[in-house]
């Protein structure tokens, strides 16, 4: 049998989990709007569901990837954080993406820097990279906000067109794997 | 939290189902690169074909079944798939196969598919699956039929026309 752990990290307003059939509904109602144009969508509720079941897969494989996040309070699902590097990819990433009602409350970012203190401190990455659409002011000054800096931009020739990529820094670089320094 | 997948091994005659592993990418990458997987969602790229395993692992975690690899009992190489997919958009849970290039023609996917087959009945409460088959698909009807299966009515899945056909109940082995 094969058993992979997801582990179970909390910010001050986050619990960053593993996904559940619950929140693969709001995730399709996500990608049924254009709210989702920066990261893939829209889908359609067959490819969403497929695309959640490769994430879940992704954690089987590499031992890491996207963890949902659920509000402390009320127990909602807000979107979700992760780390990404399936076969194929530029290099390690850290992704986030929020659902729309979740915006605006400095959640990606609060999550963002959990999973990237998890990627430096227990996975021993010594970098990490996120791909952002050149239209999407929102998530790049979330990259701005963990400081990183924007390195390069290419043509990913589909449907996310042009795409920047933002490094962030290295562990040496953070104090406690957070973000003191960018505050 | 720990998240089991618990893919149970199947052994028959001359074959293991098993769970699918990144080294199987490979074989796969090459049954997506050709038409012939047009009938199982291709033709897919390398990259594409990693995610086709993960796809597979991410449904038995979240459906606590779904796919197998089959591999050659004596070697452990990758010969096809086998095994229960039900994902959105499904009817029901479908009992589907497919066979890597040069494995045809040796009766492999009707010894993996009664394989899985039985024991879904057995062990997933799965005694009667529908297979969605594309009618220009004749070796996959001709399975079906050798399996027991007959057509039941037309259907559509992931937009495209095709045969809904439905398996005799199972005896659990």
């Amino acid at each position: 049998m094969m058993r992979y752990e997801i582990p179970q990290l909390e910010t001050e307003r986050l619990i960053l989990r593993e996904h559940r059939e619950d929140d693969i509904a709001a995730e399709i109602a996500f990608y049924a709007t254009d709210a989702s144009q920066f990261v893939g969508g829209p889908k359609s509720p067959e490819d969403t569901w497929r695309y959640i079941s490769m994430m879940m897969g992704h954690w089987a494989l590499r031992g890491f990837g996207f963890w949902a996040l659920e509000d402390k309070d009320t127990g909602t699902y807000q979107g979700r954080v992760g780390l990404w590097y399936p076969h194929g990819w530029r290099e390690r990433e850290i992704g986030w993406i929020l659902m729309p009602s979740a915006t605006g409350k400095g959640y990606a970012t609060e999550a963002a820097q959990a999973a990237r203190a998890h990627a430096y401190d227990v996975l021993g990455w010594e970098t990490a990279i996120s791909q952002i659409a050149v239209t999407n002011h929102a998530s790049k000054a979330v990259a701005k906000r963990l400081g990183a800096v924007m390195e390069e931009t290419y043509d990913a020739g589909d449907a996310y067109s042009e795409i920047e990529v933002w490094r962030h820094p290295i562990p040496a670089d953070l104090v406690n794997g957070g973000m003191e320094a960018y505050a | 939290m720990s998240l089991a997948l618990n893919i149970p091994v199947i052994e028959t005659e001359r074959l293991r189902l098993r769970s699918h592993r990144e080294d199987d990418l490979d074989m796969i990458a090459d049954f997506f690169a050709d038409d012939r997987s047009a009938f199982v969602g291709g033709p897919k790229d390398r990259a594409e074909s990693w995610r086709v395993i993960s796809g597979a692992l991410g449904h038995w975690a979240l459906r606590g079944y779904g796919m197998w690899l089959v591999a050659d009992k004596a070697t452990d190489a990758p010969i096809g798939g086998v095994g229960f997919l039900n994902p959105e958009g499904w009817d029901e849970a479908e009992l589907g196969w497919h066979v890597f290039n040069g494995h045809e023609g040796k009766g492999y996917a009707y010894e993996a598919a009664a394989a899985a087959k039985s024991y879904g009945a057995e062990h997933f409460g799965i005694p009667a699956p529908i297979s969605y088959i594309a009618p220009a698909n004749t070796r996959s009807v001709a399975l079906a039929t050798r399996l027991g299966a007959t057509y039941e009515r037309d259907g559509e899945v992931l937009g495209n026309a095709c045969h809904i056909y439905r398996h005799s109940k199972a005896e659990a082995a």
